[in-house]
């Protein structure tokens, strides 16, 4: 087994401790693992990425070959494109859909056309489901959440890790990080029975990141109303109607 | 034995204290940073008793580390690739006089230049000096091979360098710790000749490091970090060093077993080994991370006349940056990966450079600077120096017209300024001033050249993680005064939005000036802003 990941953002928006979860899970589960990152000049306010890679052979080299990564895990999603040269063909991108703006940031609609259009693709609000969860800062978490069920590590191992970087912060921000964690696991259940289902990804790329999640499973009779509604006739264009329409939906609300 | 999950730095940091180390000194620099950071981190969780500094520069940082040795005990100095450039004397000197307690300096070189003006190679400095090179390829070795380089140090007396890239320093793996080593008890060098490098000492001191070098060489002969795998006669060669191991598994797999190898880990090179290699071999691939080191040193032993040798010379490897596995790929004729191929990205995906911070003090005074250069003195240029403030190089301020190293900004506009440049402006940061600004600047009162030196006061060494500065808020005041500035041409403003009039003013009237100021554009960085209050509290600065 070996699984590049490739985790990408703007400096501050906690890439490196995704990066720390994700090591200290793949070091518990007696995976070999080298991760490297970026320091200096480039994290202020610049595009950073940090690169894991875990086997159950020796690690060689601390990069990621061209087509090499199974994931990029994006915490803003003009950088979840960024690395899309380091993707395998049937790679998975993982990202918030908040954008972060800077100097000739593409225009949002544009922007999201294209990356909708990735064949693997988990997009969610992780800066506003972070938010429910008790901080803004935790959109690293959701993300990590969202993505945890395609990585090579137990969710449980993972969670714990969540809990153990953010023991010495206070009870209310570890179990923030927590929640934002269990938040994005749901959110990634939901979409998997969904693609299961036959909901094409592009229509569920659109209604994904309007859904509000919380901490635990979603009902399956929750799964099964948004497989009805999004496989109607009409199912894409509610799809782009609720894209467009901005809200959050309690996805157990319909 | 207990396996911890550490950084390169960090390994190295872990090795220098499980070797016994007395003292650690260094001064920030990416990537290298962490190395100090993690001595200090670990010596107070384990409980021991390290004396330590930022040091102001390397050169002070390295004297200290010489220092340390000469009272018989061990030290680590750690610094980035140019830092050894500054502390080049001592470190050329050191290897003359020889170590006493274990010597060895950490210094880690940025190929592709991810937060450096260049890329050079520190394996020249070790050659260059006739002192041991240790490369470690992954977090293990940065372990082992800090511990080894102290007992080396020992063994010969001689200093040891280190060599680290980013890639390596950067990235974290998990190691195994062995059992710490007692630190050694004070014990002076019983000779003081041997470091008091007059002439007639210096000629005998360099004897005895040119002596030394057939134990050198024999110690990189026989270690089994410099492993030849020979498969047989007449089979294509690598010669490999360093990371180039890594790339090489990861982009030739089992392949590899078809080649006859030379994996390279310890300098002066193993030369015996390395004719070897070559006479077996039907021709030979050299990778090296960083300069073209080892394939210029095989291609003066002539021995590449009967065989294609390839490289970063010959342009089968790319000159410049860091390797990767694509690149040996490529070398090697070997297909690249396929990846995933979305329509209309190059239109969607711009790049995100780093930038000043919001509300970041420089960005005030740049924008006062700017304000003035405009009115009085239109296409005027500012000479930069080396910190967060070099951004402001950088659209929208475009404010610094020149960065060539640490503290160059004071010397070229004393330069420019005497080569009839006026105004001749530079600005400084305020740990940069105190790296090797004050003696420029010393240069500079002493002539009453006419230039405007801004020192960027913002309390840290921002641009490397927040590291304390040497001298804060009044002191700087002070040290330029120390240096012979007059007290009426020192001039201290706030650069922020609120005191923007008042900045130009006092620029405005120094500008009329015809000679030296210094304008100390004083406001606490808004990033570490917690990072100073805790430095202020532990100098007693801040009583609250």
């Amino acid at each position: 087994m070996n699984y590049d990941l490739v985790l990408c953002g703007v400096g501050g928006q906690g890439v490196l401790s995704i990066a720390w979860v994700i090591d200290h899970a793949a070091h518990e589960a007696g995976l070999y693992f080298k991760q490297s990152e970026v320091h200096g000049m480039a994290q202020r306010g610049g595009a950073v990425s940090a690169f894991v890679r875990m086997s159950d052979h020796p690690v060689a080299s601390d990069l990621i070959a061209h087509g090499a990564a199974s994931m990029v895990l994006a915490v803003e999603p003009m950088e979840a494109l960024r690395y899309t040269q380091l993707l395998r063909p049937d790679g998975w991108i993982v990202t918030d859909v908040t954008p972060l703006e800077n100097d000739a940031y593409p225009q949002h609609e544009k922007l999201y056309k294209v990356l909708f259009s990735a064949p693997r693709l988990l997009v969610i609000d992780a800066t506003r489901l972070a938010h429910k969860a008790g901080t803004v800062k935790a959109q690293n978490m959701v993300v990590l959440g969202a993505a945890a069920a395609q990585l090579p590590l137990p969710m449980a191992l993972l969670e714990a890790q969540v809990q153990a970087l953010f023991a010495a912060k206070g009870e209310r921000i570890s179990k923030a990080n927590v929640n934002a964690f269990r938040i994005g696991a749901a959110a990634s259940q939901f979409a998997a029975a969904l693609l299961a289902a036959g909901v094409p990804s592009g229509v569920l790329a659109r209604v994904l990141p309007r859904l509000m999640f919380e901490p635990q499973l979603v009902a399956q009779t929750s799964i099964d109303t948004w497989c009805e509604r999004l496989l109607a006739p009409d199912g894409a264009q509610t799809a782009m109607r609720l894209f467009e329409a901005g809200t959050g939906i309690p996805v157990d609300g319909v | 034995m207990s396996e911890v999950i550490l950084l390169g730095d960090e390994a190295v940091a872990r090795g220098a204290i499980d070797a016994g180390i007395s003292a650690a000194y260094a001064y920030p620099g990416t990537p290298s940073t962490e190395i100090y950071q993690a001595i200090q981190d670990h010596v107070k969780e384990l409980g021991l008793t390290v004396r330590g500094l930022w040091s102001t520069n390397e050169k002070v940082a390295l004297e200290e580390g010489v220092g340390v040795s000469y009272a018989g005990r061990r030290s680590i100095v750690s610094m980035k690739h140019v830092g050894l450039n500054v502390a080049a004397d001592p470190f050329m000197n050191v290897a003359v006089s020889g170590a006493h307690g274990g010597l060895v300096l950490a210094v880690a070189d940025d190929p592709s230049m991810h937060s450096s003006q260049n890329e050079q190679d520190s394996r020249y400095f070790a050659d260059f000096a006739m002192v041991p090179c240790l490369e470690p390829g992954d977090q293990q070795q940065c372990y082992d091979f800090t511990r080894e380089a102290f007992d080396l140090s020992e063994q010969l007396q001689v200093p040891v360098l280190l060599r680290l890239v980013t890639r390596l320093a950067h990235s974290r793996a998990a190691v195994t710790l062995a059992p710490a080593r007692e630190q050694n008890k004070a014990n002076y060098v019983d000779d003081p000749s041997r470091f008091t490098l007059i002439p007639a000492n210096a000629r005998r001191a360099y004897a005895k490091l040119v002596d030394k070098q057939p134990a050198l060489q024999a110690y990189s002969e026989n270690h089994a970090a410099n492993k030849l795998m020979l498969r047989g006669e007449g089979r294509p060669g690598i010669l490999v060093s360093g990371l180039g191991w890594n790339y090489l598994q990861e982009a030739m797999g089992d392949a590899l077993d078809g080649y006859n190898l030379l994996r390279i880990g310890v300098y002066p090179l193993p030369v015996k080994k390395i004719r070897q290699l070559l006479d077996a071999s039907s021709e030979v691939w050299i990778v090296e991370e960083g300069y073209p080191f080892i394939e210029r040193y095989v291609s003066a032993l002539g021995l590449m006349r009967e065989r294609p040798i390839h490289g970063k010379l010959t342009g089968a490897l790319p000159r410049m940056g860091e390797l990767d596995s694509d690149a040996i790929k490529r070398c090697f004729g070997l297909p690249v990966n396929v990846s995933l191929q979305i329509a209309g990205l190059a239109d969607v995906l711009v790049g995100r450079p780093p930038r000043l911070c919001d509300k970041c003090p420089h960005s005030d005074a740049y924008l006062a600077i700017n304000e003035v250069i405009a009115q009085y003195a239109p296409g005027a240029r500012v000479m930069g120096d080396i910190g967060c403030y070099a951004l402001g190089y950088l659209a929208p301020y475009q404010a610094i017209h020149s960065c060539l190293c640490m503290g160059s900004s004071i010397g070229m506009a004393i330069g420019a300024a005497h080569a009839g440049m006026t105004p001749s402006l530079c600005v400084i940061g305020d740990g940069t001033f105190t790296h090797s600004g004050m003696t420029p600047l010393l240069d500079a009162a002493r002539d009453n050249t006419n230039i405007k030196v801004f020192i960027l006061d913002n309390s840290i060494v921002a641009m490397t993680g927040g590291q304390p500065t040497q001298v804060t808020d009044e002191e700087v005041v002070d040290l330029v005064a120390g240096l012979g500035v007059p007290r009426e041409h020192i001039r201290v403003v706030t650069p922020s939005v609120q005191k923007k009039e008042q900045t130009l003013a006092v620029i405005r009237e120094e500008m009329a000036y015809t000679g030296l100021s210094v304008l100390i554009a004083r406001r606490a960085c808004v990033t570490y802003a917690k990072q100073i209050k805790l430095y202020k509290r532990a100098c007693g600065e801040l009583v609250e």
